[in-house]
């Protein structure tokens, strides 16, 4: 099994609504795979199917061989499955230090190595200034930060970032680029779901094209462009 | 939102920041020895028991922010575990307040199970039906046969085998003088171990469920193992609260399962301090309670609806909670003051 | 045969009494996704009232109805409107200041009324309803309910506010989208609620004493019930008090008044295992 992550038909209703309608998505490991689609096309749902938010009515999710799709969201993340949210989602009251660190000490049960993968993930995101800041004293961009480097501490193989751009200058989008490159350059394997297309297929090796539910490309960038059902679905939406 | 309390308060490095608390502990301490009159002996007594009350909601509730309605169910099952040991199996009090603490706890902790797993005010919701339930039941045909319905189950006293070998006069000293010294110690333990725990890797995992409990899931945190242990700890807390005030005042009534009597004041408490502060609401469990106490000579029973208005505007004004700022502003001056004296010297 | 008559017909009209209490407390719990602990204490609150309009005033029994109906649904919307609103932001002080304005109300009528169980007057007589004596009282309350359980189905699914309120129930965000003021739909929530509460407490007072506190049996009941039947599910609320009343009459009937108190924490904590969110409930 040379996959890392392998979604096999997964399906999720949500009342009569089907969000996601049997997609199956394989990504190997050191990608870069980008994850598009219009509003309420099933992205955030795929994404939650995959860090465990969200069970699947059917279908199947498989992480290096094992299935996980019983797992649930913590288990998947001692396994290596990390996540970011949509927006920014930080715990308001505590220390970016502690952000960071309790993420760590749930997954390694050794507090010194904890502390330590905490401060590696803290240098990694250029946040060491701040560690004892509360994130209403932070930007956006360094709040992303703290969410990246929460993702990063628990020793992740596959990162899911959902909308890692929304709200920050491009600036601050091409250096969050410049760290997800450098990350994927090391062979982390990460998921990127984004609105901000020109930035994204910059990047991405490749992209998997949601509508309403069901996966309606998979494949290159720039044939995606050229694809004649993406641009009507999705680039002539927006 | 309340602002909860967020950094870890730095290592204390010289023992002499802590003096100014010891000092006040040493005085309270020594209050029954200094002539206090046995009426407030007792209160202080009640007091100390509230406490491990007030630290059980502060740990859970204060931190996880999952409000845990369901203390009186815990204090009057560890109380009537106490009084149907003694009653059934002639267990005297003495040895039976640990046992009734710990079953108190497994019932709270599996009665509790299902509410655990599921996110939002279901908890709650349980945790408020249960006491009022059980206080229905144990006065209720047929278990009222068994519980000993509205009167309660009667027995001796915690010492009082002990006492009734003393002379008349020393008798009332020696009870009320020992349980608060008993009380007080479990009240001490309790808060140290609170402190720790509260401030503990543990306990900002426990802050970070009340905070973003789907983050905290997603983040790698057993978010129902963590709820579970810290549940059945504050449990065990006020379990112990209930056993020992039942072991010092028989009989036990269905009057421990209502909110007004054993959970309102902890509540009060818990808020005015500031939620998951452990200083705070500690210091404010014996500022509102021996108030409550004091008020009951000018306002009678109206002292509980200024209480509750009380509690109503400060928890719509500063759900942070002010004792603790005070608790921290103070604490700055004396301690400053105090190291100047010792530099002084 | 004969007591299962009985359970039947008693059944039903404890059932319909639930369904009303509950319906008042589920309305504001559907939209504002949080418990009014102060609910019971309403249902006290208009007992009370009318028993003064009627004892101190000397008013004529409709008008003192009507009057503890107005002023039982103005407190209402007073608590809502100032512990309600301000502290949704914070769910865990919704359940702090509402459980706070009950023991106030439960305080008040302790001093001021003492302990002394209070009666309201009773439609007496009795009829023969399928070979069963049924005190006419207790006709009355389930004719009673019955019409307050169409009105309110009429007003949530025929009226355009009726509607605004089940719009805000389904999604706080939707329906601003749609344009709805999701604060204006909870203030009249608060007034409905107080409406219902105060109708219970008149109606059902005469058969069941009042004491200052005993508005927690019916809040519990009521929470039981929406808890079963999904928070903010009208239909779910209807099975689950149906389910409710029987089975307590049933078991009641069976193994006495003392085991039929355990029948909400039973039926609770099997729902809370097997449905979190009720019967009818579609989750998050």
């Amino acid at each position: 099994m040379g996959k890392l992550l392998i979604c096999d038909n997964v399906t999720k209703r949500f009342g009569g609504l089907v969000a996601v309608n049997r997609v199956s998505v394989e990504v190997s490991r050191g990608e870069l795979l980008g994850l598009i689609g219009p509003n309420g096309s099933g992205k955030t749902t795929l994404v939650n199917l995959i860090s465990g938010v969200l069970a699947p009515d059917e279908g199947r999710v498989l992480f290096e061989g094992r299935d996980i799709t019983k797992l649930k969201p913590h288990e998947r993340v001692a396994l290596g499955i990390s996540r970011i949210f949509q927006g920014m989602r930080v715990y308001p009251y505590l220390p970016v230090y502690y952000n960071v660190e309790l993420s760590a000490r749930s997954v390694f049960k050794d507090a010194k190595l904890a502390r330590s993968k905490t401060i590696w993930a803290l240098t990694t995101t250029k946040l060491l200034a701040e560690t004892l800041e509360l994130p209403a004293n932070l930007t956006p961009y360094k709040i992303k930060m703290v969410e990246l480097a929460r993702a990063l501490v628990t020793n992740p193989k596959l990162v899911l970032l959902d909308e890692p751009f929304a709200g920050l200058s491009p600036e601050e989008v091409s250096e969050v680029i410049e760290i997800v490159r450098k990350l994927n350059g090391n062979g982390l394997t990460f998921i990127i779901v984004e609105h901000k297309l020109r930035y994204l297929m910059k990047i991405v090796g490749r992209v998997v094209v949601l509508n309403e539910g069901r996966k309606i490309f998979d494949g290159a960038p720039s044939e995606a462009v050229n694809n004649e059902e993406v641009s009507r679905v999705y680039f002539g939406v927006v | 939102m309340s602002k909860l309390v967020f950094a870890k308060p730095s290592k204390i490095k010289k023992v002499r920041k802590l003096l100014p608390s010891l000092a006040v502990v040493a005085i309270y301490l020594a209050l029954p020895i200094m002539g206090l009159s046995g009426f407030w002996i007792d209160v202080l007594t009640r007091v100390n028991i509230f406490l491990l009350i007030t630290l059980s909601l502060d740990l859970y509730s204060g931190t996880t922010l999952y409000l845990n309605l369901g203390v009186p169910f815990t204090v009057g099952a560890s109380a009537y575990a106490i009084a149907l040991l003694n009653r059934y199996l002639g267990i005297p009090v003495e040895y039976a307040i640990l046992p009734s603490a710990a079953i108190s706890a497994v019932l709270s902790f599996a009665i509790f199970i299902p509410s655990l797993r599921v996110r939002g005010a279901y908890f709650s919701i349980l945790s408020l039906l249960l006491p009022i339930i059980l206080a229905g039941l144990v006065t209720s045909q047929p278990f009222s046969l068994y519980l000993g319905g509205e009167g309660g189950i009667s027995y001796p006293p915690l010492f009082f085998s002990y006492a009734r070998t003393l002379p008349a006069r020393e008798r009332l000293f020696f009870l009320s003088a020992s349980y608060f010294y008993i009380s007080a110690a479990v009240a001490i333990v309790a808060y140290v171990i609170c402190y720790k725990v509260a401030y503990s890797d543990f306990g900002f995992m426990m802050r970070s469920i009340g905070q973003d409990e789907l983050l905290a899931e997603a983040s790698g945190i057993d978010t129902f193992r963590v709820k579970l242990v810290g549940f059945t700890a504050s449990s065990f807390l006020s379990a112990v609260a209930g056993a020992l005030y039942a072991a010092m005042r028989p009989p036990v009534t269905a009057d421990v399962f209502i909110p007004a009597n054993t959970l309102v004041p902890s509540l009060t408490a818990v808020i005015l301090g500031g939620m998951g502060t452990v200083v705070g609401p500690a210091i404010a469990n014996h500022l509102t309670l021996i108030t409550y106490e004091v008020l009951w000579g000018v306002l009678g029973r109206w002292r509980i609806i200024l209480y509750m208005c009380l509690l109503i505007v400060l928890v719509l004004l500063r759900p942070q909670g002010f004792v603790f700022y005070l608790y921290l502003r103070l604490k700055r001056a004396v301690s400053t003051k105090i190291s100047r004296l010792f530099e002084g010297a | 045969m004969e007591e299962f008559k009985y359970i039947l017909i008693f059944g039903l009209l404890h059932s319909l009494t639930y369904l009303v209490f509950s319906l008042g407390f589920s309305l504001i719990f559907g939209v504002a996704r949080l418990p009014n602990l102060s609910y019971g204490a309403l249902y006290v609150f208009a007992g009370y009232a009318t028993y003064i309009f009627l004892t101190q005033l000397g008013l004529d029994f409709s008008l003192a109805v009507i009057a503890s109906t107005l002023l039982t649904a103005t407190t209402s919307f007073a608590v809502g409107e100032f512990t309600i609103k301000p502290a949704m932001k914070f769910p865990v002080s919704v359940f702090i200041t509402t459980m706070a304005v009950a023991y106030i109300f439960e305080e008040f009528f302790r001093i001021q009324m003492g302990l002394r169980p209070v009666t309201l007057p009773l439609y007496s007589g009795t009829t023969t309803v399928m070979g069963v004596p049924v005190s006419n009282h207790w006709l009355l309350v389930g004719l009673v309910s019955l019409l307050m359980v169409l009105a309110l189905l009429l007003f949530l699914f025929k009226t355009s506010i009726g509607r605004a309120v089940r719009a805000v129930a389904e999604s706080w965000e939707e329906s601003m989208r749609l344009g709805i003021n999701p604060l204006k739909v909870l203030r009249v929530t608060f007034l409905l609620s107080g409406v219902y509460a105060a109708l219970t407490g008149i109606l059902l007072t005469p058969l069941k004493a009042l004491t200052p506190g005993s508005g927690w049996t019916p809040l519990f009941t009521a929470f039981a019930v929406v808890v079963m039947g999904g928070i903010g599910n009208v239909l779910g609320t209807v099975i689950a008090s149906l389910i409710y009343g029987f089975t307590e009459q049933l078991v009641t009937y069976m193994l006495g008044g003392g085991i039929a108190r355990v029948v909400p924490l039973v039926l609770i904590v099997l729902v809370l295992v097997f449905r979190p969110h009720g019967l009818f409930g579609r989750g998050e």
